[in-house]
């Protein structure tokens, strides 16, 4: 096990190089000025501005910068905002958990509903729970997020008053300094009265939107997945034996259902991510998704730079974590 | 006619693959729905300036955000209303189908035509250039699809031409992956060697006897990847970062009229409903496709 993970960690190298040569390269192209940007346009020596240059090293040669870039990486040094002058690795860690929270109950939405529906309707085929379950998984997939989440924003919040619509929790009843970065634990750890309800209500709309897309590929995934298990004589012979139906299909059956249904949730967390760029756009959502894009409008490269390289490693982190949970749900290709 | 009476009175024959494919496809009463609007929309998108009411960027200075007909103070002038500069918001939706499919086709057809060149190319020549690739693709795919089509409009800069490129680039390793894995598992076939004995150049083999059997797989793959294409590009397009005004773009409507959300809710209404009816639409004509080319394929 360790062997393997070992060998699957090497061969993610060459894809890390490949990766600082990809965003730096394409950040050089970036047309304006970081430096004009920062400053603004008018009202400055050209001394300054050289010496502003000097700062930020962009009077060196390319590849010297190029250098320079892959040191600072392998020292943890993502490099510093533009805008805000603060270390990028720092504004990424502090926004990283409003992200992980939403993509979490997102996730467990989508995992906690996708799964029983897409088995109830493998069990129950052709019925028309499965012709409803079909139809609405192709609308999710196809669903434009970014509309979505104005059409919930537009009924659930404003029209029906049922939940927030924009942030993690309302700043005016509850303030309280963050600790962990999570909003529904700092909620409980600050100890007043309604903060973990109101972080909650705050999350349900985001989450749903984020989740809707994850949430169709999987009951569709597990649907087929369990289709083709049912077939199997091992699940006959547990109903034959007169085992209860949910330890049949819910425990029998699932445990190989799982193995392509974890594949497609390990693919799903790229897909998350980039739907939370939209997702926090709308609902104002202080997480890395609006930090990109905001960073992409301030022309701000070092934060745009580290903040793809973050997200991307975290993706192949997350494929290689998915190599690994096939071994354990199923022993037969438990890697030695 | 003396097809379908030679039909009526002989024993059936045993179906061309084309007869084949359209009563499979059809069976799938989804499919056959979806191919119908996918239809309808390309019709609109061909006979936008004959069917669309007014042009798309004309400002009726008058009609400043009009209701659409079903609401109270709607008029046929203006049958879905008007956005917040006078547009006339039907005439958009319809010109809007062009600038979608154009993305759609485009992608579709760049990323095809270059995948599988890539693709075949990895096979065939194996080692260095496979390795060089995949690995490309592998950092591609690492990437999340919608923040490395923002890194490239970062670089080249928000517009219709460079949205494609954008999202050419995001979905290029879906084809690479695809004709690699099969042409690989094509030349390992009988086939490929009895042409190279009686020897074929490389380069037609690739082209022609490998390609033609791996295709099923790629022409599903094409069909949805448009689907995947039109949502990228509105997704790009609301952000900002896609087709610029005056151009009718979906997502870059939707964008537009966020701020009235509250007091004109059609004008947001409308332009994601012409997106999800497309994407849905082609989706299920692809699922069909799918099903009805290789029925080892079909998701049950």
């Amino acid at each position: 096990m360790l062997k393997f993970l070992f060998k699957r960690a090497l061969l993610t190298i060459p894809t890390f190089f490949a990766l600082m040569f990809l965003t730096f390269a394409a950040i050089r192209l970036v047309p304006g000025d970081p430096v004009e940007v920062r400053v603004g346009e008018h009202g400055i020596s050209p001394e300054r501005l050289a010496q502003f240059r000097h700062e930020l090293g962009l009077d060196q040669p390319i590849w010297l910068q190029f250098w320079h870039y892959v040191v600072q990486l392998c020292h943890g040094d993502f490099g510093t905002s533009v805008a805000t002058n603060r270390p990028v690795l720092t504004e990424f860690i502090t926004l990283f958990p409003a992200t992980l929270e939403l993509g979490f109950f997102a996730m467990a939405l989508a995992t906690l509903v996708g799964l029983p529906t897409g088995t109830i309707a493998a069990v129950k085929r052709g019925t028309w729970f499965d012709q409803l379950l079909i139809g609405v998984s192709v609308a999710g997939y196809s669903m434009p997020i970014f509309w979505w989440g104005l059409l919930l924003i537009m009924f659930v919040g404003e029209r029906w008053g049922w939940t927030p619509v924009s942030g993690r929790i309302d700043l005016i009843n509850y303030y309280y300094e963050p600790k962990t970065g999570f909003m529904v634990i700092d909620a409980w750890l600050s100890g007043q009265a309604g903060a973990v309800r109101d972080a909650l209500r705050h999350l349900i709309l985001p989450a749903i939107v984020l989740g809707t897309v994850p949430l169709a590929v999987i009951a569709r995934m597990t649907r087929s997945a369990m289709l083709e298990v049912l077939s199997e004589d091992y699940v006959r012979t547990a109903r034959a034996k007169g085992l209860p139906a949910w330890r049949v299909f819910g425990v029998h059956a699932m445990r190989n259902a799982l193995i392509p249904v974890i594949t497609v949730i390990g693919l799903q967390v790229g897909t998350l991510l980039a739907g939370a760029v939209l997702t926090e756009t709308i609902f104002s959502w202080p997480g890395i998704g609006k930090w990109l894009i905001e960073s992409i409008n301030r022309r701000d490269y070092p934060s745009l730079q580290g903040g793809i390289m973050l997200i991307s490693a975290m993706v192949i982190a997350v494929n290689v974590l998915v190599d690994l949970l096939y071994g354990v749900v199923n022993p037969r290709i438990r890697h030695g | 006619m003396a097809e379908i009476l030679l039909g009526e009175s002989s024993p059936p024959a045993p179906q061309s693959p084309s007869r084949a494919f359209w009563s499979a496809f059809r069976e799938n009463r989804g499919a056959t729905i979806g191919l119908a609007v996918v239809a309808f929309i390309v019709f609109l998108a061909i006979f936008a300036n004959v069917v669309a009411p007014h042009s798309p960027i004309e400002q009726f200075r008058d009609a400043v955000k009009a209701p659409p007909v079903w609401e109270r103070g709607g008029t046929w002038r203006f049958a879905f209303g008007t956005d917040s500069l006078g547009r006339d918001l039907l005439s958009r939706l319809i010109f809007g189908t062009r600038v979608s499919l154009f993305i759609g086709v485009s992608v579709m057809t760049v990323s095809f035509v270059f995948g599988t060149l890539l693709g075949l190319a990895c096979a065939a020549f194996g080692n260095a250039v496979d390795i060089a690739v995949t690995r490309v693709m592998d950092l591609i795919m690492a990437v999340p699809s919608l923040v490395l089509a923002i890194l490239v409009v970062a670089v080249l800069g928000p517009n219709l031409l460079d949205t494609i490129v954008a999202v050419t680039v995001v979905y290029l390793p879906r084809y690479v992956r695809l004709v690699r894995a099969s042409a690989m598992g094509e030349l390992q076939r009988e086939y490929v060697t009895a042409a190279r004995v009686a020897g074929v150049g490389q380069a037609r083999l690739m082209l022609r006897t490998v390609l033609l059997n791996c295709l099923t797989p790629l022409i599903v793959q094409a069909a949805l990847g448009v689907s995947d294409a039109i949502l990228e590009a509105a997704a790009l397009g609301f952000l900002g970062l896609g087709a610029q005004p005056p151009i009718a773009e979906w997502g870059t409507m939707l964008a537009d009229s966020r701020e009235f959300i509250r007091s004109n809710p059609w004008m947001v209404t409308l332009p994601g409903l012409a997106i999800l009816i497309t994407v849905v639409s082609i989706n299920l004509a692809g699922d069909g496709l799918r099903d009805a080319l290789d029925p080892k394929m079909r998701r049950s």
